[in-house]
């Protein structure tokens, strides 16, 4: 399947909807991958709107839609982009300041009952339509200017004397509109925290639906209830609300005495362990404030070293100090109010927790960060085999998807280790910014298959797939379900659904990642590929490419998911 | 512009947090920054230096420090023509360390190798700090095996040149093809790739300078 290709503008909305339909699919989707790839978002800010209000109509008489995947006998001939809002992250950029909220941040609704935030909408609905292929880009909210600074779309102006009152005109009109995206935006948010509140605060039941919990996290999480969410994803805070307290309790007093055992004096300190990490907090996220602050470097040197101590087989290997941050992070939030959330970067938590709160804090992300790593512990383990097979499967796969691309790479000598070893040691994140970091997240904890008794229970399971499913408890199994698909009935209906696991599909983030510069690498040599590699141009990146980096991701999985375990 | 250009591939071993990716920003943009990222897996970055009317460009790849990502080094190394054995004079373990780097050199990587001993952090003797490996200790260790010997500050720039100078002294100018080469593992120094580096100045690491 070829990469490169002409086409016309589109949007980057986040994730994909499939609608189902009975003609062949791969090809399609291949292009519309190809064609997704070919814009810079950049463009995309610039593409005014196009799409007609029949598009929504024919979005509105399309029932069925195939959400997240694709199987065989499943077939993918149309794509439609609903622009909706997207869940909020922080502020966490370094020195970098996003005009939040402002942003041309697109979701797309997934569920059943899309078409009700539909109806809100006056803006344009973007549709890749069938067949033809055709994308029409949405309204694109522009970052809002701060003071006077002009729209940034692409208004030729007049010339100079005529500029001011042009200028003016302009602004109005583009001040108003957005205005009125802003309003759309926010009802579209308020309609997803609804939607979390829903899930979260079950009516009949105390038990939490996971599965649709990871489903409408998938496609981002608002900050609010971004802390508990995360907690119920990975497996920490249990389904059942009514052992959530307990639960908490049990763990944070548990985690306290693990401390205090620790370092009190009848334990002698592993120092090279110790050593290691103390050199390392002060060079966590240094370009962040947060990470500067000494309460926050002890919590996170205690954190590091407990988890060391407590996994001798793996020990402290650089880049879990990179991965606990984002926990760290989310649960401080918790304490702020909405307002300030995203100021947790550079807020000192002293001035707004208390002493109890922060060994909560402090707690809650051990145990997360804990849970995380039982997924990946082949990552850290001697010789790192998780690494080596993940950079040889991403080899394998690119193979695939960009054979001109994967040839050039041979070409010029460049191996996917050079590059692709730090991708997978720090699960990406040193090629993005916190903010976007967090929002990634959202996503993968979505895609960690914690199969607990309780979503087994509301749920059930069907393994379609000849490989191996297992649903054991993560404690048994570290690295379970590596390939299957799993078809899942719930009670709102049938909805095709797959399970894998995270390592898997951070692995076709990886490739997504690299062939989205496909174009450019394949014009530089091994010095100018490896020095890009090193340091990509993400830091303007927003919510919208990240979540087309995903839903690409998503779409490689979809199509590739069963070449995967020939890998291996 | 027109002079020969040799390509030197150099790596950098050493324990972590010893400055070893502060000594290649400081050669390679003249930077320093306090707290630097550790370094995961390898971070590759060049830098060409005039000396004569011969040109040198480094090639060289900065290794992460961890002692869990050392299986990794032999990659680096094994077709390397230079290497920088980096400690912290205040740290003795960090010493240790280059001393089973220099061990593991001399039995495994290119024979030709030219291996440089850096004590890096000199800024902190001058601090007031307590100078924990001798200068004399680490002279001894770089006669008795064949080394160059520096002691460095990458947060002045004391004597960063001169380990690249010192060693693009001592390593003979040769076309890239008659240097030594390696069986497997990375082959970086491929003659067309330099050839073509060298015709475009723009292609060398950005923020680089010739210096």
């Amino acid at each position: 399947m070829g990469v490169r290709s002409s086409s016309s503008p589109y949007s980057p909305s986040s994730k994909e909807m499939y609608q189902k339909s009975n003609s062949s699919s791969s090809t399609l989707v291949g292009s519309f991958i190809k064609t997704l790839r070919t814009g810079s978002s950049k463009q995309q800010q610039q593409q005014n709107p196009g799409a007609q209000d029949g598009n929504i109509e024919a979005m509105r008489k399309s029932q069925t839609y195939l959400r997240r995947s694709t199987s065989h006998g499943h077939a993918v001939s149309g794509i439609h982009i609903s622009p909706l809002r997207s869940s909020s992250t922080g502020k966490c950029s370094g020195k970098e300041k996003h005009h939040h909220g402002k942003s041309d941040k697109y979701f797309t609704d997934l569920d059943e009952d899309w078409s009700a935030v539909i109806e809100d909408y006056n803006s344009p609905i973007p549709v890749i339509s069938n067949g033809g292929m055709e994308l029409k880009p949405p309204v694109k909210v522009s970052s809002k200017a701060e003071g006077s600074q002009s729209p940034s779309s692409s208004t030729n102006y007049p010339t100079l004397p005529n500029l001011t009152r042009a200028l003016s005109a302009d602004l109005k009109s583009q001040y108003e509109k957005e205005n009125e995206r802003n309003v759309q935006e926010l009802n579209s948010l308020m309609h997803r925290i609804a939607k979390f509140d829903a899930i979260l605060n079950p009516s009949n039941s105390p038990q939490i639906n996971l599965n649709d919990l990871r489903k409408l996290s998938w496609n981002g999480i608002p900050a609010i209830h971004r802390p508990q969410v995360w907690k119920l994803l990975i497996g920490y805070l249990p389904a059942n609300t009514k052992r959530q307290h307990s639960l908490l309790q049990r763990k944070r007093l548990e985690y306290r005495d693990g401390v205090q055992l620790v370092f009190s004096k009848e334990h002698t300190r592993d120092i090279p362990t110790w050593h290691q990490i103390e050199i390392d907090i002060p060079r966590t996220n240094p370009q962040i404030p947060l990470y500067q602050f000494p309460l926050v470097q002890e919590s996170l040197q205690r954190i590091l070293y407990l988890w060391a101590i407590r996994h001798p087989a793996s020990g402290y290997v650089q880049g879990i100090n990179d991965l606990v941050t984002p926990f760290f992070q989310t649960f401080l939030t918790e304490y702020l109010p909405a307002a300030q959330k995203e100021d947790v970067c550079r807020l000192n938590p002293r001035e707004y927790l208390t002493e109890a709160q922060l060994q909560d804090v402090e707690a809650d992300s051990f145990w997360c960060l804990t849970k995380l790593l039982e997924q990946i512990t082949d990552n850290y383990i001697h010789g790192q085999p998780g690494i080596l097979k993940q950079v040889k499967n991403l080899g394998q796969l690119v193979k695939r998807i960009d054979s001109d691309l994967y040839d050039h790479f041979s070409h010029e000598n460049v191996e996917f280790i050079q590059f692709a070893f730090r991708w997978m040691n720090c699960l990406l994140m040193r090629e993005f910014q916190m903010d976007m970091v967090i929002r990634m997240w959202d996503t993968y904890l979505s895609e960690t298959s914690l199969e607990t008794s309780s979503s087994k229970a509301d749920n059930v399971s069907i393994s379609s797939s000849s490989n191996s499913t297992s649903h054991s408890t993560p404690l048994d199994s570290p690295r379970k379900v590596q390939s299957s698909t799993g078809l899942r009935a719930n009670s709102a209906g049938s909805t095709l659904s797959r399970q894998t696991s995270l390592s898997e599909f951070h692995v076709f983030v990886c490739a997504a990642f690299l062939v989205k510069w496909s174009e450019k690498l394949i014009s530089m040599d091994f010095q100018g590929i490896i020095t890009f590699l090193q340091n990509p141009p993400t830091k303007a990146w927003k919510e919208a490419d990240i979540e087309l980096l995903l839903s690409e991701a998503f779409i490689w999985q979809s199509l590739y998911k069963d070449a995967s375990s020939h890998w291996r | 512009m027109n002079t020969s250009v040799t390509s030197i591939k150099l790596v950098l071993l050493g324990e972590a947090a010893v400055g070893k990716s502060s000594i290649v920003l400081r050669f390679v943009s003249n930077d320093f920054s306090e707290n630097k990222e550790p370094t995961i897996g390898a971070a590759f970055l060049t830098q060409r230096v005039n000396m004569g009317d011969h040109t040198i460009k480094f090639e060289i790849w900065d290794t992460a420090g961890q002692e869990r990502f050392a299986s990794l080094a032999p990659m680096y190394y094994r077709n390397a023509q230079a290497a920088l054995v980096v400690y912290d004079i205040t740290k003795p373990q960090s010493f240790i360390k280059a001393r089973h780097w220099v061990k593991e050199l001399h039995e495994q990587a290119s024979k030709g190798i030219v291996i440089a001993l850096v004590g890096n952090k000199l800024d902190l003797i001058e601090g007031g700090a307590e100078r924990k490996v001798a200068r004399e200790e680490a002279e001894k260790l770089a006669t008795e095996e064949g080394l160059l010997f520096f002691e460095t500050s990458a947060k002045t720039g004391d004597n960063v040149n001169e380990v690249f100078l010192g060693i693009g002294q001592k390593i003979p100018l040769k076309k890239p093809d008659e240097q030594s080469q390696g069986s497997s593992g990375l082959r970086i120094n491929d003659d067309n790739r330099v050839d073509l580096a060298a015709g475009g100045p723009g292609s060398s690491n950005a923020g680089a300078c010739n210096c």
